[in-house]
């Protein structure tokens, strides 16, 4: 099913004709490498809609998977020596421990504006251009769910 | 030196007759002067403890109590003010949330939590300075070595 008339009104005043011709993109898809993160949490002060936001746990394996030469690598290396097992699943963070909560993001709520991905200092978080026909194949799929 | 420093300077007893080595981070303003006061006092700590001075408990991480696990110690322990008299202002507090913390790693993996632990004294405290290092010293002696991958 096409857009609605209204829809392709809108898209044809977009500049240049077809819309956004230079990226062919007009919103973006999150892609997080929680192994990156340092759980700095300025991906969650920088979002509009509250879609990425500081959580209340904490995940150890993201200490063994982070980078060596980083700080939490570091503290997954000592966990991994004196480790008798795989760690048995994420564990509550006390109030005043900061660093080490894991970042919780919400797919409903975003709307793709990438913040997060600019504010990163790490590269842990990504934001990949969605192409123009994508987004309307998933506004077409949307729209037949509804009617 | 007399009976009484004699028996200051034993060590709990451990069941394999190995002495557990423990890294104990003392904060400047509280736990240091405890321990100047005890050294005065001419009571000795037990000989498994390794002090290392900290400005403030504050300083203290996660990675400083499991670095130390992992290197080589069967144990750590952090002394700081009492609550809410931090020199500055709520180190301490921020330690006993790290502390926590620490140990929640340690159970998650499968290792005694009571290997990390907290204490808190007033500068004037050096008797409380000792029984937290006693303590500690018992503790761990009464755990087996912390294994190595």
């Amino acid at each position: 099913m096409p857009l609605t008339a209204r829809g392709e009104a809108i898209f044809e005043r977009l500049p240049s004709g077809a819309p956004r011709e230079s990226t062919g993109a007009i919103g973006c898809e999150i892609v997080r490498h929680e192994e990156l993160c340092i759980g700095c949490g300025r991906c969650a002060s920088a979002c509009p809609t509250g879609a990425t936001v500081k959580g209340q746990i904490f995940d150890p394996m993201q200490l063994y998977a982070a980078p060596p030469d980083s700080r939490r690598g570091a503290l997954g290396a000592a966990l991994r020596t004196i480790a008798r097992h795989q760690p048995s699943g994420p564990i509550e963070v006390p109030e005043r421990v900061s660093a080490f909560r894991s970042i919780v993001y919400d797919a409903s709520k975003c709307i793709g504006c990438g913040a997060c991905a600019r504010t990163c200092p790490t590269g842990a978080v990504e934001a990949r251009p969605v192409p123009l026909t994508e987004i309307r194949r998933i506004a077409d799929a949307r729209r037949e769910e509804v009617a | 030196m007399t009976s009484a420093a004699a028996e200051n300077t034993q060590v709990a007893e451990t069941e394999d007759g190995v002495e557990r080595k423990i890294v104990a981070f003392f904060c400047r303003e509280c736990a240091y002067a405890a321990a100047d006061a005890t050294g005065n006092a001419r009571v000795s700590l037990p000989t498994t403890i390794r002090s290392v001075l900290v400005p403030c408990t504050g300083r203290v991480s996660p990675l400083h109590l499991l670095s130390a696990l992992a290197d080589g110690a069967d144990g750590a322990y952090v002394a700081g003010c009492l609550e809410g008299q931090c020199h500055y202002r709520e180190g301490n507090l921020h330690a006993l949330d790290r502390i926590e913390f620490a140990q929640a790693l340690l159970e998650s993996v499968g290792v005694e939590p009571e290997r990390v632990q907290m204490f808190t004294m007033s500068a004037a405290d050096a008797p409380r300075f000792v029984a937290a290092a006693r303590k500690m010293d018992e503790t761990i002696s009464n755990l087996p070595p912390l294994k190595r991958n």
